[in-house]
């Protein structure tokens, strides 16, 4: 057999293909919860590395922060450092609405996909005049304001709701498993597996993980459902409109299309994908602070977009974990073969910035187009011819 | 009136501190199109040098500084040559991610070494005021810091307009195929525009904490206005840097001191704000050159 293999499109092979890499990557996310991290740990150098199920589902999160990025930056050409912005607000109305007003955590969308639009739409209108290297600085200022915005007296000491401040607020209503859904029973049935089961655990799902795995897939749910909108919004009118207004503007406009509606859109599609991530935080968190939206990581998301590959939607799950593990992994690094020093948390950034730079010497398309590379070698997929 | 007074010069000298990383930000930008994220770190290792000179080697403090300057420019000079002149100039992403990486990096190296507590650097100036009245003190640093700033730019002009480097420099900026075909060697000009920036911005940062604790992340906090500073007065524009800088200095005191809604903790936003406005009537800064597009 001859690499790469060739698959005609609509037949019956590449039906197949796409059954069984969708599957896979399907089972893949319905394992990954039940994975421990006491149990599941792999090894490196001598370094034990986690997979803590609260950094998963950080991860799903932020993978749809960075898809609210990929929208702006990606398809739409313009650069914005002020994403934690939108996160920020997603997280706190969420926060504050399910603390002080008893709602379900999932219905504080409705407040804050409005809310984040009109946001992404107002900062979204001086963005057509302000374009390139002064939109990016405006948006980190933006980054820079977000965290003194809870610290403001009249939010953080006001009686009813409040930011609690440079504190911070916890929410103190757990997201509990529903008695129909069979998380335990699936766990058991995963450790009962011969050889494999081992990962998996033993005696069900410990306490305080049985309303992680819970938190999961809904998280998973909302990151499926936000993932598959912009990938038929991407591939509709308006976004198409949204890559022609960046490839070209000029030849856009005389295509009869308006720079100016088109990329407020843009901002303001960012600004809701921003906002969900925010309410998926409160969610996974049950805490919202200052400290949790910094300009570092509005830098963060930049940093896992073009890691991920910069306008595949792809990229932005592999993003979403790049920035929450390289990071946490880093920081669990406590030897390396190459040096005898003593590694510990505060090496983490280093080892964070290294690996970005060798990336961009290596890949500097970022992950997603590397793994277009070695995907075409094995698989080529051939188009079908167009009916006339 | 008093109040005025101290509000004024409260905003010049923080201000000075701004427009002197502004300067090293729009010398990066001005020879590459490109800003550089790992400014503020450069000067932050700046900065530690600068202590570890002056307090622990018991130098002087302005040989201390001068000194610092000297190695961290070297320093810039390699991180270009090893980091940045591999990668295809007209290609924005890559290099942006690279300065993040060594945002990162150099960050976390001064964190390991140094330690995250605070530290404090003798002064290069007089201790007390040159003017007195009132609450209004109109101490011997902010003249210093307000001197030191407009030198640096008086410098920086004469460097740039009155030697061939200079000249060399301006050519590659202005237009980078233009000057490889006249025989300018690009690679080691640009080079120089990052050792220049980084000599600047550890000025800056050793003019920066005379009024703050030296520690990890001071830097960030001074470059978020530097960065707002830059924009102001145009990202290819030297002496805008400098106008932006006192602008965004006097706009953070005087926005906070007499609008009372609002919070001090939102001086950054009052920037911003400041910032949209005149980017709104001039995109590309007060002074900065237009874009022209070609279709």
């Amino acid at each position: 057999m001859s690499l790469p293999k060739r698959i005609a499109q609509g037949g019956r092979n590449h039906r197949l293909y796409l059954l069984g890499s969708w599957g896979l990557l399907a089972l893949l996310a319905f394992l990954v919860p039940f994975l421990f991290a006491e149990t599941f740990a792999p090894e490196l150098f001598g370094n034990k590395y986690t997979v803590s199920l609260a950094n998963v589902n950080k991860s799903l999160a932020w993978a749809v922060a960075i898809l609210g990025l990929t929208v702006l930056t990606g398809f739409s050409g313009q650069i914005s450092l002020g994403h934690t912005f939108f996160v920020g607000t997603g997280a706190y109305t969420s926060a504050i609405l399910v603390e002080f007003f008893d709602w379900p955590y999932l219905a504080t969308l409705v407040v804050v996909i409005p809310m984040c639009l009109v946001i992404g739409l107002i900062i979204g209108i001086p963005a057509v005049r302000i374009t390139g290297l002064y939109l990016a600085l405006i948006t980190f200022g933006l980054a820079a304001v977000f965290p003194s915005i809870p610290k403001i007296e009249q939010l953080a000491d006001r009686d009813g709701w409040n930011t609690g401040g440079s504190n911070g607020l916890r929410v103190s209503k757990d997201l509990e498993t529903p008695s129909w859904l069979p998380t335990n029973g699936i766990a058991e049935f995963l450790q009962g597996i011969p050889l494999i089961g081992g990962m998996f655990g033993s005696d069900g799902l410990p306490r305080r993980g049985a309303d992680d795995v819970y938190v999961y897939f809904l998280l998973l749910l909302v990151a499926a459902i936000a993932f598959l909108l912009v990938r038929n919004l991407m591939k509709s009118r308006p976004g198409r409109a949204i890559i022609a207004i960046r490839d070209n503007p000029t030849g856009a406009q005389v295509s009869g299309i308006n720079p100016a509606a088109v990329k407020t859109i843009a901002f303001g599609i960012s600004g809701i994908l921003g906002g969900v991530a925010g309410v998926m935080f409160t969610m996974m968190a049950q805490f919202v602070g200052p400290d949790e939206f910094t300009t570092n990581l509005a830098i963060f998301f930049v940093v896992g977009m073009i890691v991920g590959g910069v306008g595949t939607l792809g990229g932005s799950i592999i993003g979403g974990l790049a920035i929450v593990f390289v990071p946490a992994w880093a920081g669990q690094t406590e030897t390396l073969p190459i040096a005898d020093i003593e590694f510990g948390a505060e090496f983490g950034p280093l080892i964070l910035g290294v690996l970005l730079i060798l990336l961009m010497f290596a890949m500097p398309g970022g992950i997603t187009s590397g793994f277009r590379q070695v995907r075409a070698r094995l698989v080529q997929i051939i188009p079908r011819a167009p009916s006339t | 009136m008093d109040l005025f007074l101290a509000r004024l010069f409260d905003g010049l000298g923080s201000g000075a501190t701004y427009a002197a990383l502004a300067m090293a930000l729009v010398l990066i930008f001005k020879a590459t199109t490109l800003i550089n994220f790992a400014q503020g770190e450069l000067a932050l290792l700046g900065a530690y040098l600068v202590l570890v000179l002056g307090v622990e080697q018991g130098l002087p403090i302005v040989v201390a500084v001068f000194l610092a300057m000297v190695i961290t420019a070297v320093f810039a000079a390699g991180l270009e040559r090893v980091f940045i002149r591999p990668f295809d100039p007209s290609d924005h992403l890559p290099l942006v991610i690279v300065t993040l990486g060594l945002f990162l990096g150099i960050n976390s190296v001064a964190g390991v070494i140094w330690g995250h507590g605070a530290r404090d650097l003798p002064s290069m100036f007089p201790d007390g005021n040159l003017y007195s009245r009132g609450v209004a003190n109109l101490s011997w640093v902010t003249v210093g810091n307000v001197a030191t700033v407009l030198a640096t730019a008086g410098a920086l002009y004469l460097l740039l307009n009155k030697t061939k480097i200079g000249l060399a420099f301006r050519a590659v900026s202005s237009n980078l195929e233009s000057s490889e075909l006249v025989g300018i060697n690009i690679g080691r000009t640009l080079q120089f525009g990052w050792a220049l920036a980084a000599a600047v911005g550890t000025l800056g940062a050793a003019l920066a904490i005379l009024t703050l604790f030296l520690e990890p992340t001071v830097m960030l906090r001074v470059l978020i206005f530097a960065f707002a500073a830059a924009a102001l007065g145009g990202l290819d524009s030297l002496g805008g840097a400098v106008v932006g800088g006192f602008v965004v200095g006097l706009v953070r005191s005087m926005g906070v001191g007499y609008l009372d809604f609002v919070p001090s903790e939102l001086g950054v936003g009052a920037a911003v704000v400041v910032i949209i406005a005149v980017l709104l009537i001039r995109p590309t800064g007060l002074f900065g050159s237009e874009q022209v597009q070609r279709v």
